[in-house]
Formats: structure tokens, C-alpha cells, sequence
């Protein structure tokens, strides 16, 4: 059951990072994979399945040692099951199958590291002792053929070097992601819906506004005004310092898309210098509801709503008739 | 598939399930204008909750509505426009200008018995 | 798991097939909802174009992965008459079939990339692409 939760997160996670048939096709080109090297790395199959045991414990010997690493050892859950996957591992880099499973698998193991916070060079310097120990192991035990051993090792060092790309992609991706996800919070502190009473909103829009700021004033308000049913809004432009023919574009989008929705927008705070820029700007300010100040369009989106509701309170709502 | 349209006392409405193509948008028109003559209906809503996309050809097909009820004497609200519908719509540069809008069905209907009573329109 | 999808062009019918089968690659390329819906939008304009003024042709949509930079790519393409102006087609307003004219210069606000070639009595083919931010 764990099992297949984590498999669903490993592959949710490849497509994400685009990871399909192609994209694997292509890593394996990028580290000079052949079909030739299939049969060498078979050769010493036996070599390192016969000693995974040992090959996981240098991994982990490495890693032990290291400051850095200390997360990843310290939660004996994570630990374990990162040595299970290493051993896994081992086995599985020398079956011959490089495909999607392949790389569920190395996913999986990478999303472990990431969870753990494993930087990439400490990942990387234990993953180095483990390769050199496995090519140590090699070298003695084919004496007799050096260059088959050394062909064989080198083959399988592709496929080393294809994980590594893998595992570095994840912990990248993974900690984008955690970077993504601050900006996102900072956004969203920086473009406030205010909920004033019940089905009013106070946009209230400070500072320099650029088409990406724009854009998540807009969604942002567009998703309030549904969440809250909302049917007026008041958008205060006091603190909109310049006003360009860009920015007033984005806010007239803004209105427009509110009203899509059916929402009323009262513009407030508009100076008189900003109104003779929009005017200038040929921004006809008869299609926007303007008033004043603050405190004003708040008085107006209340009559607005005042209204509302005296009307609909007379009204014992729809008479239900056949169709 | 076409779009049934219901009759709610004297307000006739129409909810989309579905995508639609553009022929079954056209039928949707031509059946609303042959309606709302016939019913001598004061409303029309159109309720577009369960469209993903409001493209040139819907946006035109919803006015073209909207106008001809108006010239039968009804008033036309679209209903229901997604927030992301209604941002796409406006980055593309599409407005449903002239024609009202409210929240849901509910508020729709509001709408159009207000305009009834204060025997006007209401400026938007 | 494919990533391209192919989507013929006859029919009014088939401009729901080509926006809905963009939605969902945009989807799995990981778009957010409001990027998603974009897309279909600009892919609904492009495909009735052809409907409009080729009567036949198609759309060949497919995800990019160009060196970490991802995103979608959509080609529309068809054998049609072909533009005389392009300049004057991609501007606003401009209809020579009394309608908003706004496909043509929304679809090309709407993506990051927007590339149209025609050639009169040989068709026109439109390249959009958008990327992942
Ligand atoms: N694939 C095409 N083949 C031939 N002509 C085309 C094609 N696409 C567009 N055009 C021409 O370019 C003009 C502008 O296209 P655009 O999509 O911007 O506006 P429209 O289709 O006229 O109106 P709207 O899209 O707003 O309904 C069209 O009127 C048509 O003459
Ligand atoms: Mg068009």
C-alpha cells in the first residue's frame, strides 16, 4: 500500500520533470549508452550482485562520516529505506533494463534524498566511493582479461553516470519547487483580497505592478470573487505610484474580467494626475465606475448592495413553473 | 447535442452542460430568438458554469443573443463565467461589452427582475 | 504516455477535440488551470480559423523540452488559400469575414512564441509555443 503510494508520487514526479520514453532515450545518448554494452555489463552481473551488501555499506560508510549527510542518517526510517533502495539499486544496474521502471526506481530513491535535504556533491562523493569500490572488485577478479574487466566496468559506469544525471535532476527540481513555493507565498502577501462584509471585496493595489504582478492581481481577485460570491469590488489605486499605458491596460483587463464574472469594480484613489495620464493615455475613464476616495467608494459599493438586498428581501424569489 | 431551454415564468433559461460546437451554439441562438418572441418572455440567461473556454465565437454568438433579445423587449444575462474563462477571455482581448453579467443563476435572476422593476436597464 | 497529439481539422465539431486534447497536454506538462484554459482559447482561435477560411487542415500539438526550458508547442496547418497580408490579418479589428478579428492578434498575445506563414493558393501554417514558468 505504502509502496504503491510512493510509486504513484515517483511517477507523478516524472512527468512533471517531463521524464517519459523520449526524454530517457536521449539521457541515455547524452552519457554514450549502447546496446554493445548491454552484454559487458552482464559479464560482471554476478561480480556485483554477490556483494551488494558490501557495495551499500561503503555507500553508506561514506556518508556516515560526513556532517553533511547527517539527515539522512539520523532518521532510521529514512535510512533504511534508503539502503534498501541502494541495494535494489545495485541489482537492478546490472539487469540490462534501462526503461521507465528503471527510472521510477532511481526517481524514488532521488525524492528520498531530497526529502532528507542530501545536497548534490555529498550524494555525489558517496556515490564516487561506491563506483570505486565496484571497480576495484573488478579489476582483481578479471586479472586474467584486464581490458574485458576494464571495458565491462566502463560500461557500467554509463549507466552510473545516467543515474547520477537522474538523482542531481531530482534534488534540483525538488528544491526549485520548495523555491517556487516561497514565491508563491510572497505573491500572494503582496496582492491582498480583502473581504469588507459580506460579498464585498477591497483590492487595495500598492507598488509597482509589471505583467507578471498583474496577472496574479487578476487571478487572484477573479478566484475571490467567486469564493466569496462576491458582487462588488472596490479597487483602490492610492498607492499605484505611475502610471504607464502598460499598467493601465492590466488594470482595465482587470475590470473587465471582474465584470465578466458580474461583478461591479469601483475604481478609487484615483488622482487627478493619474486620471489625466489615463486620459492621455486614451483610456476613456467613462467605462470605469470612478469615485473619489476610499472612503467614498465604499459608501457607493454599499448603496449598490443596499439595494440589492431591499430588492431581493420584497421578492419571494422565482415561482418554480413547468418549462 | 442541444441545449433544452427552460421556461421560469417569464424568463427562459438555458444551461449549457457541455462544450459546444459552433453549430450547436447557432442552434442554441436561433432557438432562443424563435422563444422569447413566442413566450413574449421579459428574460433570457444563458448559464455558461460548465464551459471551459469562451472563445471569439461564443463571446460573438452570447452578444448576438443578448441583442436580439433586447429587440424583442427581453433582457439577456450571461450567467456563470469561470475566473479562469473570464481571465483568458480578457487576455485575448474578448469582452462581453453590452451585455450583463451576474455571478450564478441565482443572482440572474435577481438581475432581471430588478431591470422589471425599476423598468429600465441598469447601468453596468 | 505520447507527447504529441495529432488533431484533423474538417468539421466546427473538431475546434472542441483540438482545445480539449490541448487542455489536457497542457495539463500534463504541468500548466496551471488559468495557463491551461489559455491555451485552449488560442488553440479554439487558430483551429476555426481553418474551418473558416481553409475548410481543411490540421493541428499537431506536442510538449517541448529544450534544454530545462519546457513548455507546449502547437502547430496549426493547412492548404487553404492562404493569407494575402499578414501584417494586416494579425491586426486587431481586422475581418474579412465581418467578425472581431481579434483570433489572429489574441492568439498571438495570449503565447510566449507566435510564428504565421502563408503563402497565397498554398495554405498557412501557425506556430505558437508557451513555456512553463
Ligand atoms: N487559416 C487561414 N487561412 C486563410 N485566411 C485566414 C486564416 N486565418 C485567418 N485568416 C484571415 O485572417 C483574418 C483575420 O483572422 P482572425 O482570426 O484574426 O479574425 P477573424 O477570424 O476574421 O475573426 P474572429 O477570429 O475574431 O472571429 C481572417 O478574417 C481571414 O481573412
Ligand atoms: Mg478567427
Amino acid at each position: 500500500m505504502a509502496d504503491e503510494i510512493q510509486q504513484a508520487a515517483s511517477k507523478a514526479l516524472m512527468r512533471e520533470m517531463g521524464l517519459d520514453e523520449a526524454n530517457i532515450e536521449r539521457r541515455k545518448k547524452i552519457v554514450g549508452f549502447e546496446a554493445s554494452d548491454v552484454p559487458r555489463i552482464a559479464a560482471i552481473r554476478d561480480l556485483v550482485t554477490q556483494h551488494t551488501d558490501d557495495y551499500v555499506t561503503t555507500f553508506f560508510n561514506h556518508l556516515s562520516g560526513l556532517d553533511d549527510a547527517r539527515s539522512l542518517i539520523a532518521s532510521r526510517a529514512i535510512a533504511e529505506r534508503a539502503r534498501q533502495l541502494k541495494r535494489e539499486h545495485l541489482v537492478a544496474m546490472v539487469q540490462g533494463e534501462y526503461g521507465m521502471k528503471y527510472v521510477e526506481q532511481r526517481i524514488e530513491l532521488g525524492t528520498l534524498y531530497a526529502k532528507a535535504g542530501l545536497d548534490a556533491r555529498v550524494f555525489l562523493g558517496a556515490f564516487h566511493q561506491l563506483l570505486k569500490h565496484i571497480g576495484s572488485a573488478v579489476m582483481k577478479q578479471v586479472d586474467r582479461k584486464p581490458l574485458d574487466g576494464f571495458e565491462s566496468f566502463m560500461s557500467l559506469k554509463k549507466i552510473a553516470f545516467f543515474d547520477i544525471g537522474l538523482i542531481v535532476d531530482v534534488l534540483v527540481f525538488e528544491r526549485e519547487r520548495v523555491i517556487r513555493q516561497q514565491q508563491e507565498s510572497i505573491r500572494e502577501l503582496s496582492t491582498p483580497v480583502l473581504q469588507i462584509r459580506e460579498r464585498l471585496l477591497l483590492l487595495p493595489i500598492i507598488g509597482v505592478i509589471d505583467t507578471q504582478r498583474a496577472r496574479l492581481i487578476t487571478e487572484s481577485l477573479l478566484r475571490s470573487i467567486r469564493a466569496n460570491r462576491a458582487k462588488v469590488v472596490v479597487m483602490d489605486i492610492t498607492g499605484v505610484a505611475t502610471i504607464d499605458s502598460k499598467v493601465s491596460n492590466h488594470l482595465l483587463q482587470t475590470v473587465t474580467a471582474a465584470r465578466l464574472m458580474g461583478a461591479h469594480v469601483i475604481v478609487t484613489g484615483l488622482s487627478a494626475e493619474v486620471a489625466q495620464s489615463l486620459v492621455a493615455l486614451g483610456i476613456e475613464l467613462s467605462k470605469l465606475n470612478t469615485v473619489g476616495d476610499l472612503q467614498g467608494g465604499l459608501e457607493e459599493a454599499e448603496r449598490i448592495l443596499g439595494y440589492r438586498v431591499l430588492t431581493t428581501a420584497t421578492d419571494a424569489g422565482p415561482a418554480p413553473e413547468g418549462s | 447535442m442541444s441545449v433544452p431551454i427552460l421556461k421560469q415564468g417569464d424568463v427562459l433559461i438555458a444551461s449549457i452542460q457541455a462544450a459546444l460546437s459552433d453549430r450547436e451554439l447557432a442552434q442554441l441562438h436561433d432557438a432562443f430568438a424563435d422563444q422569447v418572441g413566442r413566450f413574449r418572455s421579459r428574460g433570457v440567461i444563458i448559464d455558461v458554469t460548465a464551459l471551459d473556454v469562451l472563445d471569439s465565437f461564443a463571446t460573438r454568438t452570447l452578444r448576438s443573443i443578448a441583442y436580439t433579445a433586447k429587440l424583442r423587449g427581453a433582457n439577456a444575462v450571461v450567467v456563470g463565467i469561470q475566473p479562469d474563462v473570464a481571465f483568458a477571455m480578457v487576455q485575448l482581448g474578448l469582452s462581453l461589452e453590452g451585455v450583463a453579467t451576474a455571478l450564478d443563476l441565482e443572482e440572474g435572476l435577481a438581475y432581471i427582475r430588478d431591470v422589471a422593476k425599476r423598468g429600465s436597464h441598469r447601468v453596468r | 504516455m505520447s507527447a504529441e497529439v495529432s488533431v484533423p481539422i474538417e468539421r466546427d465539431a473538431d475546434i472542441v477535440t483540438a482545445r480539449q486534447e490541448g487542455r489536457q497536454l497542457a495539463a500534463a506538462a504541468g500548466f496551471s488551470s488559468a495557463d491551461q484554459t489559455i491555451i485552449a482559447l488560442a488553440i479554439s482561435e487558430i483551429t476555426r480559423n481553418i474551418v473558416s477560411y481553409a475548410q481543411r487542415g490540421k493541428v499537431t500539438l506536442s510538449r517541448m523540452d529544450e534544454g530545462g526550458r519546457r513548455g507546449i508547442l502547437i502547430v496549426a496547418q493547412d492548404d487553404g488559400p492562404g493569407i494575402p497580408d499578414i501584417d494586416l490579418a494579425m491586426r486587431d479589428g481586422y475581418s474579412t469575414a465581418k467578425s472581431l478579428g481579434v483570433g489572429l492578434p489574441g492568439a498571438r498575445r495570449v503565447m510566449d512564441e507566435f510564428e504565421l506563414v502563408s503563402a497565397l493558393g498554398k495554405g498557412t501554417t501557425v506556430t505558437m509555443k508557451k513555456w512553463l514558468r
